[in-house]
């Protein structure tokens, strides 16, 4: 067992990371391609709440594995040395001369594009499914929100697709970090 | 090629920890308020799909580790954090065998969950059956489940650590 507690910090930030980013993606694939095709084969109300059940929990891991991934990403980019907490905040290796500094900003800005999916899907789309009917709603009322709730299943279905396509980039980004960068 | 292999690593571990996650925090979380009856058809199909997923995924992590441990350059592991060394004497080592065996469990269990415990779920019925043989098929089932909740649950526990040991590779291991 290491006994210098930098070491164990830095064992740990990246147990975080590894932990947080193979949450994300794996939850991804997960929920896209075993529990997508199994809320398929039951009745479509008892779906739908399975759906809303699945995707409400889902989302708690994503937000969560965002947030650790930034914060574990920071903390580990500072512990390297490449990052500190004075002005100009990016130490050799980070600017974007080098492949690495580029590759840190490729996969943070892919991040971002994480978020704002997960935005998206949260604050506008899922919102639209969960809309319930009330009493008196007539006919033309009836169509038009089952047609904005099939294309906010339609967008939400896009966007994993993109994120999951996203993440893998990160981590095949991440990966290449140990030589250096990809780009 | 090592970053190729290391990529592919890194997504055959993600997909098969996350996966294991998602399992066991949305889907268990999910099954609570739907009828048993469909608990049953949501399971028999997830679960199919998954353990495929979960074995193809730990046969990626196997070939690209194989793979990445074959093109370990002794001469450049030195000049990592710690020096470490390929040997049993040295806490890379180790912890590198300490992962193997981990993939190794991990791989036993979903092939058991894979050929033995889910097939085992499978109802048997048949018309002449006694109210005996139908309390000891139901027996039967309900064992099958139980093994299969376990297994479930080492599976996790295992592949969350295994996380935390490959981490501390590049911090020259843990053991």
């Amino acid at each position: 067992m290491p006994s210098d507690p930098d070491i164990w910090l830095h064992i740990i930030y990246g147990y975080l990371h590894d932990l947080a980013v193979a949450t994300y993606l794996g939850g991804a694939v997960a929920m896209e391609f075993v529990l997508g095709p199994a809320q398929g084969s039951i009745p479509p109300a008892q779906a739908q709440v399975m759906g809303q059940k699945t995707s409400d929990r889902f989302l708690w891991l994503v937000w969560a594995s965002l947030g650790i991934i930034l914060v574990t990403g920071i903390l580990r980019l500072e512990h390297l040395g490449r990052l500190d907490w004075t002005w100009p905040f990016f130490n050799s290796g980070l600017s974007l001369e080098h492949s690495y500094g580029r590759t840190i900003l490729a996969m943070f800005l892919l991040w971002c594009v994480l978020v704002v999916n997960g935005s998206l899907v949260t604050f506008v789309f899922r919102p639209r499914l969960a809309g319930k009917f009330t009493p008196g709603t007539s006919a033309a009322q009836v169509t038009a929100s089952q047609t904005a709730k099939m294309q906010a299943a339609t967008w939400i279905q896009r966007l994993t697709r993109v994120d999951l396509a996203v993440a893998v980039v990160i981590a095949l980004m991440g990966a290449s970090l140990k030589w250096g960068g990809l780009i | 090629m090592d970053t190729f292999l290391a990529a592919i690593h890194a997504v055959a571990w993600a997909v098969h920890v996350g996966g294991s996650i998602t399992m066991e925090w949305v889907l268990r979380y999910a099954q609570r308020t739907m009828p048993p009856s469909q608990v049953g058809v949501v399971c028999k199909n997830a679960g199919t799909r998954y353990r495929w997923f979960a074995l193809a995924s730990l046969v990626a992590v196997g070939a690209s580790g194989g793979a990445m441990f074959l093109r370990i350059d002794s001469a450049e592991l030195m000049t990592r954090t710690g020096s470490p060394e390929l040997s049993l004497g040295d806490s890379y080592g180790r912890t590198l065998l300490v992962l193997t065996v981990c993939w190794l469990a991990l791989i036993t269990t979903v092939a058991l969950m894979a050929f033995w415990l889910h097939p085992a779920q499978r109802k048997r019925s048949s018309p002449d059956m006694t109210s005996q043989a139908i309390a000891a098929e139901r027996l039967r089932i309900g064992r099958a489940i139980a093994h299969m909740d376990r297994a479930l649950k080492f599976e996790l526990v295992v592949s969350v650590i295994s996380i935390g040991i490959g981490a501390s590779l590049h911090a020259g291991g843990l053991f």
